[in-house]
């Protein structure tokens, strides 16, 4: 059987037997949710393996796909299969990932398999929370698998919804959030984002013909249908990113969200907003890319900076690590921004190492939550001394999350860096990379301040008989999010060929989308130009142009020979 | 069977030279129009306990075989009482596949509506055999809408749907708000059929003809005389009147809340069913032939506005409902919204397939999910004796069967997949990007946020708030038909939210009958 069917099927189909398994059988659904989502893992962890390096060696497995495999240059999906749906619309259900897609299932694997095993604490109404849980990541996976548009958007409209009921229900009222406002709030700022995208998506469908996303790619789609629609399909998925001024359902949701929940939704829910972005509104529209990307990588400082500073003035600790994350996810945006290979790899790299990270953080916040009912900085204190193992591998995730060598965190944010640096455009770019290194500096405030106040000092009275992990079984889903993050810290490689693999043939996208972009423009300024110097060519009026195009002509240039 | 030929041959005799009858076309509405008929009869003969049983089991078997007959004799390229010469007044009856497709979903959702109808009519003391009659006289006037092809006929079967629903929804006499809402219905309803009757006699007086082809004949030369613009507009408010169209809805909600339970889910599914059937009858005559004509009259921007409105007063005015039916009342205005954005796009430069078919899944999508939410109204209702929200506090603790039953119709009337709600607004919303009509599309997508938003109200009702503690709440009795037709309404709205292929197929294949029709 296909591995990424397997991965996709094997959740939806716990959610069914589940529905059928009698509410009191606790131990029973416990038993199916874990091995559907192990099943899920292990199947991620095969294809991973098995995806090969960037020569191409693994053809896909469906007839239409393996006849792009072979040239250097060529999106190839891999473990791709395929079914007429709806004949009439040219609807299908088709599966495949390049390197970024396999690279989102492996982490969306990694989380649930983990978030599974944390909800064992969870103890009221068992059955329709794992139903939630396991509708909610079968939507998820099928959004990273899809390769059909209609399936993507119907995978990632089924992804919210789980979401309203999990915080609904199992979530928590604090004195700082309420959680009937935050999950309404997210569910709709969602859906907004997602029907909004959809409309984009529907028109993509009314220009291509189809909905098969490999033939889309190879649609060329006007200039100006790219200029039209690229905000409408961007902005959709900004909003689940969540970009600067959509974020406010985020850190909300995250902190009334059960564990289990906020893991998900942080570590895997916001990916699908810049998953979407770089599959979709980026490989579809790169010219028009090229005219807004680099408003982006000024909107993304609002996140890293914005964000971060906020996150300072937060006492409450699910609150701080919400605004953490989309203070981080400036980071990824940043990397999409700046449309270099780099950057782009770091962007998605950061996506996986962030998601890992930031599960791992709101696994032990619940874990200490579910004994304290209490997050803020001002009731806690000394836990390092009842728990440390809990406390320990908290100070490990918020080292990863400041961006220490050694973890995964700290090679992907480097890369994103030196991809928005390396692009040469002082204005656009550098400024922004210049605001990432501070916003660093900011992470190290909150966190470590975080770190201080919760688990050193003096120990409450109160506190005195709190649990920390003590079996195997209750630290495994801990230990192997913080392996996952060592492993990519000291050896990167292997996640940077596959991601290498998905990110290679959008970055010629988009360079010959700006090469195609700048093109037209010198022809439209050569155009009014040749009249008052007509000895100068296209050439002469290139030179003659500002400084700061010139650059950026000349750079585009550079990168597209160099990878070729 | 020998007594249906014969009257047949009795037909044939007395009717005159030219028509041909081609009665066999309307076998199934003659099972129905029999079965009606019967269903009165157990009221004669059997005691009181048993009488609401008797009849409702004769008339879903008659549905049943009526909607068995119906996909059995698949469509037919020829009419029933098709008069061949002289003054082409009658030109008649169809039974193309639209028309297969609209009965077939008629009878289908007819029988559940039975169904659905036997634990109410056991509490009721009188009339059991009176509702399952009227009932079935209506369903058969939607049926016969499905094929009408001149405007007498759109009369005639219409007012047939319409004055059987007066009198349903004013069925427990004895009860204020019934009664108030038959008269509601009796009054604006007569309103609008004096307008469609209007609206009719002009398009005559400047047609020559009550027939649709050529009324389409008419309009195909371009430039329609202002009498004739005049007529098709009255024709189309008074079509708009059953369907809710703002503004032409004000009787809706009151209406929907007071007439019974399953007089609401009749009028909610089949009764506005007939008015979009004959708008897509009529439009085909009236709005096609003259698209791409110079001075074309722009119906496009009137149907675009319309729905806007409707969309927006029907989302709008349902977030503040606490009562579930009313909430569905405003909701059905939206969806009629949704309706009327699919006719823009239809009556669009481009061609009506595409619109058509959308439309026809998105009937068969809304006729699954109103009968599976009226089916926990109704039982709730039965148990609380109130429609209002707090009879359905922790409904999920209480009654977990009947809450995810209308957890799933709620989520599929905001349109959330995999259910079969989501399938037909994307079409919907896919027809109306494909005209190019992108304002629209924008706001149909923004009202679905609004709409999650009052159907997640109550879900949060239902799953988020516990039953309030030291209330009594009464025992919810779920009677075994119930619960048959909640499992059926549930898998539809699965399967057909994710197994399109087949339904959108038939839908489609419906769709390209009617354009065959019109490119004759």
């Amino acid at each position: 059987m296909n591995p990424l069917l397997l991965c996709l099927i094997a959740p939806a189909a716990a959610t069914l037997a589940i529905f059928f398994v009698d509410a009191k059988e606790k131990k029973t659904i416990r038993v199916i949710a874990t091995v559907a989502t192990g099943v899920s893992l292990a199947m991620a962890i095969l294809m991973f393996i098995g995806f090969g390096d960037y020569s191409y060696e693994h053809a896909a497995t469906a007839a239409e796909f393996t006849a792009n495999a072979g040239e250097a240059d060529e999106h190839v999906y891999k473990y791709g299969i395929a079914t007429d749906w709806v004949e009439e619309l040219g609807l299908s259900f088709r599966l495949g990932v390049d390197g970024m897609g396999l690279a989102m299932v492996l982490l969306t694997s990694l989380i649930i398999f983990a978030g599974v095993m944390v909800s064992y604490t969870i103890q009221s109404r068992v059955k329709e929370y794992y139903i939630c849980l396991l509708a909610l990541v079968t939507g998820v996976f099928g959004v990273f698998a899809s390769l059909d548009l209609f399936f993507y958007y119907f995978f990632y409209e089924l992804a919210v919804i789980p979401m309203f009921l999990l915080i609904g229900i199992w979530g928590s009222t604090t004195k700082t959030v309420d959680q009937y406002y935050a999950t309404m709030k997210l569910v709709l700022l969602l859906s907004a984002g997602a029907v909004m995208a959809l409309i984009g998506l529907i028109a993509v469908y009314g220009d291509a013909g189809t909905f098969d996303m490999v033939r889309i790619e190879e649609h060329g789609f006007s200039s100006g249908f790219q200029m039209l629609w690229f905000p409408v399909i961007f902005l959709g998925f900004a909003a689940l990113v969540p970009m600067w001024p959509l974020h406010s359902w985020s850190p909300a949701g995250h902190a009334s969200a059960p564990a289990a929940v906020s893991m998900l939704h942080a570590g895997v829910l916001m990916k699908l907003g810049a998953f979407g972005i770089l599959r979709i509104a980026c490989l579809y529209f790169p010219e028009a890319a090229a005219v807004y990307l680099p408003y982006v990588g000024i909107l993304c400082c609002f996140n890293i900076v914005y964000g971060g500073l906020v996150a300072v003035s937060q006492r409450d600790m699910k609150l701080i690590i919400g605004y953490s994350s989309s203070s981080h996810m400036g980071y990824v945006l940043l990397g999409v921004a700046s449309a270099s290979l780099i950057g782009i790899e770091g962007a998605v790299f950061l996506m996986f190492a962030h998601g890992v990270m930031t599960a791992l953080t709101f696994a032990l916040i619940g874990w200490f939550y579910d004994q304290t009912h209490t997050r803020m900085l001002d009731d806690l204190g000394g836990m390092m001394k009842v728990m440390p193992f809990c406390g320990t591998l908290f100070i490990i995730a918020s080292m990863a999350s400041a961006g220490l060598p050694g973890f995964a965190n700290f090679v992907s944010e480097l890369m994103v860096i030196i991809g928005a640096w390396s692009s040469r455009d002082i204005l656009w770019y550098g400024i922004p990379a210049v605001f990432a290194v501070w916003g660093l500096v900011i992470t190290g405030v909150y966190l470590l301040r975080a770190v201080k106040d919760a688990w050193f000092g003096d120990l409450p009275e109160r506190w005195k008989n709190l649990r920390d992990q003590r079996t195997l079984a209750e630290k495994a889903p801990y230990l192997i999010l913080t392996g996952v993050l060592l492993l990519f810290g000291f050896w990167p490689q292997p996640m940077l060929d596959v991601v290498h693999q998905g990110a290679k043939p959008l970055v010629v996208r988009l360079d010959e989308g700006r090469a195609t972009h700048e093109a037209a423009r010198t022809a439209r300024e050569g155009g009014t130009k040749a009249v008052q110097l007509p000895a100068g060519g296209a050439q002469g009026t290139a030179l003659a142009d500002t400084a700061l195009a010139g650059t950026a002509l000349a750079d585009t240039d550079s990168t597209s020979e160099g990878s070729r | 069977m020998d007594s249906f030929f014969a009257l047949h041959l009795v037909l044939a005799m007395k009717l005159p030279e030219g028509l041909t009858p081609n009665l066999q076309l309307l076998m199934p509405e003659f099972i129905i129009a029999g079965t009606a008929i019967a269903a009165i009869l157990p009221e004669l003969v059997l005691p009181a306990g048993r009488r609401a049983t008797a009849t409702a089991w004769t008339s879903f078997v008659g549905l049943v075989i009526a909607f068995v007959v119906i996909v059995a004799m698949g469509p037919s390229s020829e009419k029933a009482l098709h008069v061949v010469s002289g003054d082409a007044t009658v030109t008649g009856w169809t039974a193309d596949s639209f028309s297969v497709f609209c009965r077939a979903l008629t009878t289908a959702g007819g029988a559940l509506l039975v169904l659905l109808s036997i634990p109410y009519t056991r509490r009721m003391d009188r009339g059991h055999g009176e509702y399952y009659a009227i009932l079935l006289f209506a369903l058969l006037g939607v049926m016969l809408v499905a094929g009408v092809s001149d405007m007498l006929s759109l009369f005639v079967c219409l007012e047939l749907v319409t004055i059987m629903a007066y009198i349903l929804a004013a069925l427990r006499r004895n009860d204020v708000r019934s009664t108030e809402a038959g008269l509601k219905y009796l009054v604006v309803g007569a309103v609008s059929t004096a307008v469609l009757l209007l609206g009719i006699g002009l398009i005559y007086g400047a047609v020559g003809s009550l027939s649709f082809e050529a009324l389409a004949g008419v309009m195909a030369l371009g430039s329609p005389p202002a009498i004739l613009v005049l007529g098709i507009a009255f024709v189309l408010i008074g079509l708009l009147f059953k369907v809710g169209g703002v503004p032409f809805h004000v009787w809706i909600p009151d209406v929907y809340e007071g007439a019974p339970s399953p007089v609401t889910a009749f009028l909610i599914t089949a009764s506005k069913f007939a008015g979009v059937v004959l708008l897509i009858r009529f439009g085909q005559a009236a709005f096609l032939p003259s698209i791409g004509a110079t001075d074309a009259f722009d119906w496009v921007l009137i149907l675009g506005v319309i729905s806007v409105v409707t969309l927006l007063f029907g989302v709008l005015g349902a977030i503040p409902q606490r009562s579930i039916k009313r909430l569905l009342a405003y909701s059905s205005i939206g969806h009629a919204g949704y309706i009327i954005m699919a006719f823009a796009a239809i009556a669009a430069e481009g061609g009506p397939e595409k619109g058509t078919s959308a439309l026809l899944y998105y009937l068969m999508a809304y006729f699954a999910t109103s009968i599976t939410a009226f089916g926990v109204i109704i039982t709730v209702g039965a148990a609380a004796k109130s429609h209002g929200s707090d009879a359905y506090t922790g409904l999920g603790r209480r009654a977990p069967f009947l809450a995810l039953a209308m957890l799933l119709a709620l989520l599929s009337l905001a349109g959330v997949p995999p259910l079969a709600g989501f399938f037909g607004k994307f079409l919907i919303l896919a027809a109306v990007v494909d005209k190019g009509l992108f304002v629209l599309a924008f706001i149909g997508a923004g009202a679905v946020i609004v709409s999650l938003y009052f159907y997640m109200l109550w879900i949060k009702e239902m799953y988020i708030r516990e039953p309030v503690e030291g209330h009594a709440y009464p025992a919810i009795h779920v009677p075994g038909v119930t619960r048959v037709v909640l499992w059926i309404g549930m898998v539809a709205m699965l399967v057909m939210g994710v197994v399109m292929g087949p339904f959108y197929e038939w839908a489609h294949d419906a769709a390209h009958s009617m354009a065959a029709l019109l490119s004759k």
